[in-house]
């Protein structure tokens, strides 16, 4: 997975999270808008039915007025005239609280008008009634009776009041459905959210559930690799080793292949020096023959080295120039081919590593050199040294080289004093072969463990392999190897070896 | 050496057969010497067109063997004259350049009789094969049949 894609996810997820949070803040506001409109509109269906009970309570009491009032004019009991007056006393306020009730509306405060002063004339109507019965004078009573139930008061009362009851109607029509439309509207709204964060939570789940399956094959590959790591490893060894083995092999071929015709150039060229002494004698007895002019013929060939003269003599000391640098060359090129080959060869050795005194192995060394360091007028001094694991061949190599060079290159003037010391740290055995010989220039300390490269006056015999062989040799042997030295002071190879070493360890060297 | 020995000389340097048959011949020896520059033409004549050996029964041999050939190797050569019934008892002598010591242990396991490493140094050279040329002339060969 990309550092990009990841990102993007975690975004996502982010998103997600925000929206659906925006969804349920979204819910509940419109839930709580739309309550409260719900509330208002049932108020006002509420308002509408107690307008239409006021209403009817008007013309109730009214009615009752109007009956109580025939009644007690027909039978003249003294009940029927309280429910009258009561009836009579109800009428006004309950008319001035319809009146406040529909205050809201214009057109039913109009209607609230008409109707008050239809009941006005009504009440009148009333009070006159009872006058004259008050007065005894029923017939009178009578005819008011019969004027108002003619006249049109009880119509218009009515009238108004239909009206009322239609508008009132209307509005409570209009406000049911108001309120309808609210709570539908309230209901669709909370369905919708609960979708909406239903499906931002499946969503959520899926995104979850995919991200634990990428994390689970991301572990699954994680620990594929680890396995595979290991055998990847192993081939890549196994491909240096390889490769290696290759590189020895073609270095051992060609160094073969090159010593076959040199065997040729040199033995053709030492048959050309016989052929040179067989020439040379033929012209010396010629020319002796020729000057001499028969004094001793025989002599002549029989004599070892019939003495040339003037350009014979120049002739023949170039031809021998000649083919001395030829042969020397021949010679030289057979000793680095052969120390090629000695290097193939060790480079193909197996090592078996043993459990090795190098004080002993170096005081060996020390003493198979005993002879060379007299002549050189050179001591060996041998400190203790640590035991190690190690291949014993290699080691006796190592040290047998670096004791020989501090041999070698020894300041003529100055006793030699060769010291061998050792010490451990941290798994590692440290030596150090220092001398007080002629030193070796900074510039120059890479150069000498280069193969076929050697340093300083070239006043030794030598083929410039030591180093390079002892290096090689360490680095199999899984350590590392430096020199510090200084012109005319002496120098000090340091060799570092693991302390226990195995031979597996060979594939890493 | 007995006559009539012939000398089969399988070697595809020109240049060091040359310098063998010279001093093979200042060691005195007189014998014919059958020059081959490759192996397909010295096992052609080894073992005759068949590869039976037939052609050569009954011969007085002794085979001078480089090892590295340009067609094939030597030891091949070698082992195929050991394994043949009518080769088998010539012998061998292995003069090449190797001085590997798993190469001659090899040579001696596949029945060569002498082996012999060319040395650079001319002088050991002629050396040596003067000294070949001295063991030729005292070497008995199986001689050949009726």
């Amino acid at each position: 997975m990309t550092s990009d894609t990841r990102r993007r996810r975690a975004l996502g997820q982010i998103l997600l999270l925000a929206a659906g949070l925006l969804v349920l803040v979204a819910i509940s506001a419109a839930s709580v808008l739309l309550v409260n409109k719900a509330r208002q509109d049932n108020a006002l269906v509420v308002h509408t039915v107690e307008v239409e009970n006021q209403i009817n309570a008007v013309l109730l009491e009214l009615r009752r007025a109007e009956s109580a009032a025939r009644a007690y004019l027909l039978t003249r009991w003294p009940e029927f005239l309280t429910d009258h007056e009561q009836a009579v006393a109800n009428v006004t306020p309950y008319t001035d609280k319809l009146a406040q009730l529909a205050a809201d509306n214009p057109f039913q405060v109009e209607n609230v008008k008409k109707m008050r002063a239809a009941i006005d004339i009504r009440l009148d109507q009333f009070k006159r009634e009872m006058d004259f019965i008050k007065r005894d004078e029923p017939t009178s009573a009578a005819a008011l009776v019969r004027e108002a139930a003619a006249g049109n008061t009880n119509a218009i009362i009515r009238d108004v009041t239909d009206k009322m009851h239609a508008e009132e109607e209307r509005l409570f029509d209009l406000r049911t459905a108001n309120g309808d439309r609210s709570q539908i509207l309230a209901s669709s709204v909370t369905i919708a959210g609960s979708c909406i964060v239903i499906a931002l939570g499946a969503i959520a789940a899926f995104q979850v559930r995919r991200s634990t399956r990428v994390r689970d094959e991301a572990a699954t590959k994680l620990r594929d690799l680890n396995v595979t790591l290991e055998t990847s490893v192993q081939e890549r060894t196994a491909d240096l080793r390889e490769a290696n083995d290759e590189i020895q092999r073609f270095a051992y071929i060609v160094s073969h292949d090159l010593r076959s015709p040199l065997v040729n150039i040199m033995g053709f060229t030492s048959e050309l020096e016989e052929l040179r002494g067989d020439i040379f004698k033929r012209i010396a007895a010629l020319s002796h023959t020729a000057s001499e002019a028969a004094a001793l013929p025989e002599n002549a060939t029989d004599s070892a080295e019939p003495a040339l003269e003037g350009a014979d003599k120049q002739l023949s000391d170039d031809f021998s120039e000649a083919l001395g640098f030829i042969k020397s060359s021949i010679a030289k090129m057979d000793r680095l081919i052969t120390a090629i080959l000695n290097l193939t060869r060790e480079g193909r050795r197996e090592f078996s590593p043993e459990r090795i005194n190098t004080r002993e192995l170096i005081e060996g060394i020390a003493a198979t050199v005993a002879h060379q360091a007299a002549e050189a007028n050179a001591q060996i001094r041998i400190e203790p040294l640590p035991e190690i694991t190690s291949d014993r061949l290699a080691l006796e190599q190592i040290f047998s080289n670096l004791i020989d060079n501090a041999l070698k290159y020894l300041r003529d003037a100055v006793p030699g004093d060769i010291a061998i010391r050792g010490r451990t740290k941290l798994g590692f055995a440290i030596f150090e072969i220092s001398d007080n010989g002629r030193g070796i220039d900074p510039k120059d300390h890479q150069r000498i463990f280069e193969l076929f490269r050697r340093a300083g006056t070239q006043d030794k015999p030598g083929q410039g392999i030591g180093l390079a062989h002892v290096r090689t040799l360490v680095r199999r042997l899984g350590g590392t190897m430096s020199v510090a030295s200084e012109l005319h002071k002496g120098s000090t190879f340091t060799i570092t070896l693991p302390v226990n070493w195995a031979a597996k360890r060979k594939a890493d060297a | 050496m007995s006559n009539p020995v012939t000398i089969i000389m399988i070697e595809d340097d020109e240049g060091h057969a040359r310098l063998i048959e010279r001093n093979i011949r200042r060691s005195g020896v007189n014998n014919k010497i059958l020059p081959f520059r490759n192996g397909t033409d010295a096992v052609g004549y080894l073992f005759g067109s068949d590869g039976s050996g037939t052609d050569q029964k009954g011969k007085a041999l002794l085979i001078l063997l480089d090892l590295n050939l340009p067609d094939m190797t030597g030891i091949d050569i070698l082992k195929r004259v050991k394994e043949n019934k009518h080769l088998k008892s010539t012998p061998v002598v292995v003069l090449t350049t190797t001085d590997d010591s798993q190469e001659i242990k090899r040579c001696y396991e596949f029945g060569c009789n002498v082996y012999i490493t060319k040395p650079v140094n001319y002088e050991s050279f002629a050396n040596a094969i003067r000294q070949l040329g001295l063991f030729f002339s005292v070497i008995q060969v199986p001689p050949a049949a009726a």
